[in-house]
């Protein structure tokens, strides 16, 4: 010990700590730590303790670039929807699916094949302080329409005159074609400001819009928004909506149930039923604008063979896949939900038939799946509900019927890398995902998917296909557009199976009973303008 | 000197096992399937653009070569950039990769200091508990040896050791919190939300601590100092508290410096299943969206915490006790 008289901390000679010592050290220590301890529980917070603010728990976080054009991320179009104005809203309520109701429009009128035009809003004002008119109209489209906008919701590149500051003439001739595609496609796609168009950072580092909610600030996985006073429609009653990112459906479900949270959605079958029986709350279900979907990597062997694609459709019993799902799915016999435009149960789609599917696979030189490679299929866990469970139903209905399938279940995000079509053909062989878009405006899912100037997952080339869609696309009237869209595109693509629509989705969301006024649309996104707790 | 030594010891210890770590994660990190830089550019960002952005960041160098440069990083505090997080907190995934915020990446270092001290604070809580408890189980049974007070104490252990976390927390949040309402739990405003998930965390040390105390303080009862000291005409309870207690303390002491390896594992799944704000919620998101500088930066930090935890229990515990060695 000699020499240790040397070496002393706050007093304390380190060869002699005793008890006493450490324990004056320890608080000695504490007290130096407590800068960085958070001190928050001093002061507890106020937020969501008023009751006006709309607490929803989302299960798919933002991206953090709020360019409304450079994804496709349902979680961030939800917010998207609390912010930004339309030009038209389509709730998309059975038996009036059609329906737009205007918004920033106030009227739309076919003035040719070529052209639509858009009268406006006037008195509108961004959230910014700029007022709305069709300058805004015209950056937004033009811009979203570019050919390299990762979200692609645009049918191609459109050209848009300005009339007079309150309208718009969308004009389509110049791409080849109708203009009429943008009748319902204005209730999906969000107005930007010009300002902001004009600079990609701004629009980008913040969302600005003219909706019902201003962007107040992200905090994490929670986006915060503030009630517009200046919202054309009138003051929202709510004081704000704070959307926060919860991934584990149990946490979002105990979350709504101890009163943390106002609402939320993608709860389990099981969740959803208990809260159900709660009297303080009610489950809101609605048949969505998602079809959920076995996508075929159409440009290698096997899937590249129609009928080996066809095979593996009727090999599958899709009463199994919705016994799995329960409340949460509902039957659909075409590749797109029955809340889109032109939606027809498919005389021909491909119903579970081991005979047919045997007749197919020995005519692709395949009998009983000799022959076969090892096929992967691909699927998350915790993105959708219950993809691991009917993806194990679905792999025992291929396997018996001689397709050898490997199920591989990824979390989300690796999922997500592996989700669209590559150089080759993609990762894997079939993969599971669903598309959601609020609008009834078909060609948002068929040409994304099935087109070969996209085909985003499939990778299909097919000329037929991409006939039968550039026709009605470019249908004179929706009256003609509807009739070739049920006479010929959907029993094709029922035919050529790029992809078996294994169901629609039932979108559930639980929330408090007393919240009063909010609209959901099929896509998840909601309507808090005129909503109240 | 002595305990200098121990301290220059430990630390040269220490740093050796902080950068075996480092290797260990950052080579696993690299030969599991799937590419970050996939996540980094969105989906639908071309092949050619994903080799572009890797080769920029280095991506594609030998993985000696990517590991020095990381310690060379390292070396000068920098832990590196989030892949998926930018500086405003959002998650960025799902984008496309020509995106001016994201040069703005969120820095690794900021992110953990953001959210450690919550973890500190559920830690901290965790062990008061588990320490108040362990030691008004552990004290009696041990001075009790094969009495009820000693097979209480092996009843609950048992019972604690054999309940998974993940279930009790949520039968703890659904019944407390949901039915109850006595304590709030799911998320966080105030301290009372870090309550119910450090009961959680401590029940897993709980059984460990109260078996090292019990059978500690039932052997030193039998030590000669303790009928000395009753001999002597010492109260017991003075006997207990002043001689008996202190020498338990030191086995106790080195449980404790182990059991924060369980109390850090516990905190991935408490964090996430009570929507808690801290590292271990942020590391179960940095591995499902594959956020390699995050998940090492948080490797390291672990790492290094277990080390100075040690590093303090043996100091601590060779001043309790100075015949001990290391």
């Amino acid at each position: 010990m000699n020499g240790a008289q040397d070496v002393s901390i706050g007093g304390i000679w380190m060869d002699t700590l005793s008890r006493r010592d450490f324990a004056k050290l320890s608080v000695v220590g504490g007290l130096a730590t407590l800068p960085i301890l958070n001190t928050d529980w001093l002061v507890s917070s106020a937020e969501a303790k008023d009751g006006k603010e709309l607490v929803f728990l989302s299960s798919e976080a933002v991206t953090g670039n709020w360019d409304p054009t450079s994804h496709t991320n349902l979680g961030q179009l939800t917010v998207e929807g609390f912010i930004y104005g339309y030009l038209t809203r389509a709730r998309m309520q059975q038996p009036d699916t059609d329906e737009l109701v205007y918004e920033l429009a106030t009227s739309y009128k076919l003035l040719d094949p070529h052209t639509l035009e858009f009268k406006l809003r006037e008195g509108v004002l961004f959230h910014d302080g700029k007022p709305f008119g069709a300058e805004d109209v015209k950056a937004t489209y033009e811009y979203g329409s570019l050919p390299d906008r990762p979200a692609q919701w645009y049918p191609g590149r459109v050209d848009v005159e300005v009339v007079d500051p309150l309208t718009v003439r969308l004009k389509t001739a110049k791409y080849g074609y109708p203009a009429s595609l943008y009748i319902y496609l204005s209730s999906f796609l969000p107005i930007s400001s010009a300002k902001d168009v004009a600079n990609k950072t701004t629009l980008s580092a913040r969302p600005n819009g003219t909706g019902p909610f201003k962007f107040a600030s992200q905090d994490g996985d929670k986006t915060v928004m503030v009630a517009n006073d200046k919202f054309f429609k009138g003051v929202p009653k709510l004081s704000g909506v704070r959307v926060n990112y919860v991934g584990d459906a149990t946490t979002r479900a105990l979350s709504l149930l101890s009163g943390q949270a106002d609402i939320t959605e993608r709860l389990e079958n099981e969740q959803a039923q208990d809260i159900g029986k709660n009297p303080a709350f009610v489950l809101r279900k609605s048949v969505s604008v998602e079809n959920k979907y076995l996508f075929f990597r159409c440009s290698k062997p096997p899937f590249n063979d129609p009928r080996v694609r066809l095979a593996a459709c009727h090999a599958i019993n899709r009463s199994s896949i919705l016994e799995v799902m329960g409340e949460s799915g509902v039957k659909s016999s075409a590749h797109i939900s029955p809340v889109k435009f032109g939606y027809i149960d498919v005389p021909e789609y491909p119903e579970f038939d081991p005979a047919k599917c045997q007749a197919l696979l020995a005519e692709a030189g395949f009998p009983r799946g000799a022959g076969l490679p090892e096929l992967e299929y691909l699927t998350s866990d915790g993105r959708y509900p219950k993809t691991k469970e009917y993806g194990e139903v679905i792999t025992a209905m291929l396997q018996a019927q001689g397709f050898p399938v490997k199920l591989t279940v990824m979390e989300p995000a690796a999922w997500g890398n592996l989700l669209y079509d590559r150089p080759g053909g993609g990762a894997g062989h079939m993969i599971d995902c669903g598309w959601a878009t609020g609008s009834p405006e078909p060609d948002l899912v068929l040409r994304t998917h099935f087109h070969s100037s996209s085909k985003r997952i499939t990778g299909i080339v097919d000329k037929e296909l991409d006939a039968s869609l550039d026709k009605e696309r470019s249908a004179p009237s929706l009256d003609e557009r509807k009739r070739v869209l049920q006479q010929e595109t959907l029993p094709m693509i029922a035919r050529k199976a790029p992809a078996h629509s294994l169901f629609t989705s039932v979108f559930i969301h639980a929330q408090r009973k007393d919240i009063e006024g909010l609209f959901i649309y099929p896509n998840g996104v909601m309507d808090a303008s005129v909503a109240n707790i | 000197m002595y305990i200098l030594g121990i301290l220059f010891r430990r630390l040269i210890q220490g740093v050796f096992v902080v950068l075996f770590t480092a290797l260990i994660i950052f080579t696993l990190l690299r030969v599991v399937p799937g590419d970050p830089v996939r996540l980094i550019v969105g989906g639908m960002a071309p092949d050619s653009v994903v080799e572009q952005i890797a080769q920029k960041m280095g991506l594609r160098d030998p993985i000696p070569v990517q590991f020095g440069r990381y310690l060379w990083l390292l070396g000068h505090g920098d832990l590196g950039q989030s892949y998926v997080r930018p500086k405003t907190g959002a998650v960025a995934s799902g984008a496309e990769f020509v995106d001016p915020t994201k040069s703005q990446m969120a820095s690794v270092g900021q992110l953990i200091l953001t959210r450690l001290p919550y973890t500190l604070q559920l830690a901290t809580c965790a062990i008061a508990i588990a320490l108040i408890v362990s030691f008004a189980i552990g004290v009696p049974a041990g001075l009790a040896p094969g009495r009820w007070p000693d097979k209480v104490a092996f009843f609950i252990s048992s019972m604690f050791v054999s309940i998974p976390s993940f279930w009790l927390a949520i039968v703890l949040a659904l019944i407390i919190t949901v039915r109850l309402q006595w304590l709030p739990s799911i998320g966080y405003r105030d301290l009372t939300y870090t309550i119910l998930p450090a009961i959680v965390l401590s029940v897993e040390i709980i059984p460990f601590l109260v078996r090292t105390l019990t059978v500690s303080i039932s052997q030193l009862m039998k030590e000669e100092f303790v009928t000395a000291g009753e001999v002597r005409g010492l109260p017991k309870h003075r006997i207990v508290s002043r001689h008996v207690l202190r020498n338990a303390s030191v086995p106790l002491l080195n449980l404790l410096g182990v059991q924060i390896s369980t109390l850090l594992g516990g905190v991935l799944v408490i964090e996430y299943i009570f929507d808690y704000p801290g590292l271990g919620q942020l590391t179960v998101n940095a591995v499902l969206q594959r956020d390699f500088p995050l998940i090492q930066g948080i490797a390291i930090l672990t790492s290094f915490i277990f080390v100075f935890v040690n590093i303090v229990v043996d100091i601590v515990a060779t001043s309790i006790d100075p015949r001990m060695e290391y």
